[in-house]
């Protein structure tokens, strides 16, 4: 796909797919697109030129029900952005209230057993503003999860956190990752990519610049310019080793 | 003739208050004038302000133009001329004018009190009242729309929600409690706005107060008596909306 705004190409020819229980990590410098790409994929922003097809659904044909296809694509915001007049169980009810028009007893339950997997079912009747940054970013989560979407969008999820609430989320999304959700994850987490990742794609100025494994980019990256970045992100946010190896930890019991 | 004994101010005092009918009936008439305007200034100014800030599709974006260009036109005039251009268009039109009026008749302490509800004059009163009030309560709803800021509308659409649906239960809810401060300077201005009326004969709280004045030469304090209820009747007003404010709060915010 490509995008444009005014004389700014923000994408230029990006292009990349997704299996089920594919978790994709995009990183990439400030201003390179990343925020852009994943709107363009649910049509935010719809894209200038390009295709984008889910489950064969061609996105951008005019004829597309757009709000049905776009309850089939989960996102999570870098700002939470959740609906602050309502409790974290609104939050998360209102889309099967509203999208899928359940009746409110079943969206109620629904929604609470999706906050019982980000571990805020005993926050259910908090507002957005009596949470904290890491607990508004899982209700967050847990609303894009509980619309059972086909694949969930993370819009650089931790990058609004303090440091000690990052954890609580990366947890949140490694389960998921584990419980075979598919994923799109823009995120300078690298311990998280290398954990879960089954692709990371480096963005830079609108066009993929290198994409592979996490093993790839660790050892190997081709690119000058990405062995200088991860080394940038590296020296700044650390790897989360520890996660990681807690992982890898429980996967082998 | 019965006063001469209290001093001067007092003795006028209840010389006007003797005329307290045709106060308490003009009180009624602005009561009923600014209960219409504000009602009809709220739903229109939240349409105008819905309109101007949401762009419709192609061809309908040509609404939030029109009502742009309205909101422009009504606050860059004089009210006066508003209501003169209104009252005496159907005689430039050379319309037919007929005599009709919709009219309340009541006893209060063996007085009989005529309330004219609606006529020709008081309906044009309540028209253009209302329709200058609704441009400025567009932009008070307008600037609270924006204040909600756009991340919520997203997030709405990402859950499927459809952009009609998203600003009737996400983004109006919020921006409908903050508007309330701003939006109580338009309740407090209104009932002082509706004096105009009686330039085109409509007989509320401030003609009945020139014809208190033209029967008793008493001016100064039938006057002051009508300014008191002004001020009573919009220092219960601001009250009201403060309850209103306190009581929809979000908590935590």
């Amino acid at each position: 796909m490509w995008k444009s705004y005014d004389d700014l190409d923000v994408l230029k020819g990006v292009s990349f797919e997704l299996a089920q229980r594919d978790v994709k990590v995009i990183f990439g410098p400030s201003g390179s697109g990343k925020s852009t790409l994943l709107r363009c994929i649910n049509m935010l922003e719809p894209p200038d030129k390009g295709e984008v097809y889910l489950s064969g659904q061609n996105l951008m044909e005019s004829k597309a029900n757009i709000n049905a296809l776009r309850s089939r694509i989960g996102m999570v915001f870098q700002h939470f952005n959740l609906f602050s007049h309502l409790k974290a169980i609104d939050n998360v009810s209102i889309g099967l209230r509203r999208v899928k028009k359940l009746p409110k007893e079943e969206a109620r339950e629904r929604a609470l057993e999706a906050l019982h997997r980000v571990k805020l079912a005993e926050w259910a009747d908090h507002y957005p503003a009596q949470l904290s940054g890491g607990q508004q970013q899982r209700v967050g989560i847990a609303r894009a999860l509980v619309m059972e979407p086909d694949v969930i969008l993370f819009d650089e999820p931790t990058s609004a956190l303090d440091p000690e609430l990052i954890g609580e989320v990366l947890q949140v999304m490694l389960d998921l990752a584990k419980t075979g959700t598919t994923m799109v994850v823009v995120t300078h987490e690298l311990g998280f990519a290398k954990a879960v990742s089954s692709e990371m794609l480096y963005l830079d100025e609108g066009v993929i610049v290198e994409r592979g494994t996490p093993e790839h980019f660790f050892t190997s990256p081709k690119s000058e310019r990405v062995r200088r970045f991860l080394n940038q992100i590296n020296i700044l946010y650390g790897t989360h080793e520890k996660l990681f190896e807690h992982s890898k930890k429980e996967n082998n019991e | 003739m019965m006063f001469q004994v209290l001093p001067g101010p007092i003795e006028e005092f209840l010389v006007v208050l003797e005329y307290w009918d045709h106060i308490f009936s003009g009180f009624l008439l602005t009561l009923w004038l600014y209960g219409w305007a504000i009602l009809i200034g709220f739903f229109l100014g939240l349409m105008l302000a819905i309109l101007r800030h949401y762009k419709l599709p192609y061809p309908l974006g040509i609404f939030s133009d029109i009502s742009a260009g309205f909101i422009e036109i009504v606050r860059g005039t004089p009210l006066i001329a508003q209501l003169l251009l209104l009252y005496f268009l159907p005689y430039s039109l050379n319309l037919p004018i007929e005599k009709w009026s919709f009219s309340t008749n009541f006893m209060i302490f063996d007085k009989e009190i005529t309330l004219i509800l609606l006529n020709r004059r008081t309906l044009t009163g309540i028209i253009v009242l209302g329709l200058n009030s609704s441009a400025y309560q567009a932009e008070y709803f307008r600037g609270a729309i924006m204040s909600v800021g756009s991340g919520q509308l997203m997030a709405a659409q990402s859950l499927g929600m459809s952009r009609f649906s998203g600003v009737r239960h996400i983004i109006l809810p919020q921006a409908l409690r903050r508007v309330i401060p701003a939006w109580s300077n338009e309740a407090a201005y209104l009932p002082k706005y509706t004096v105009i009326v009686y330039l085109i004969g409509v007989e509320e709280l401030f003609a009945e107060a020139h014809w208190i004045v033209a029967k008793t030469f008493i001016s100064l304090t039938t006057y002051i008596v009508i300014a008191v209820i002004f001020l009573i009747m919009i220092t219960l007003i601001s009250k009201l909306l403060d309850i209103v404010h306190k009581r929809t709060a979000i908590p935590g915010l």
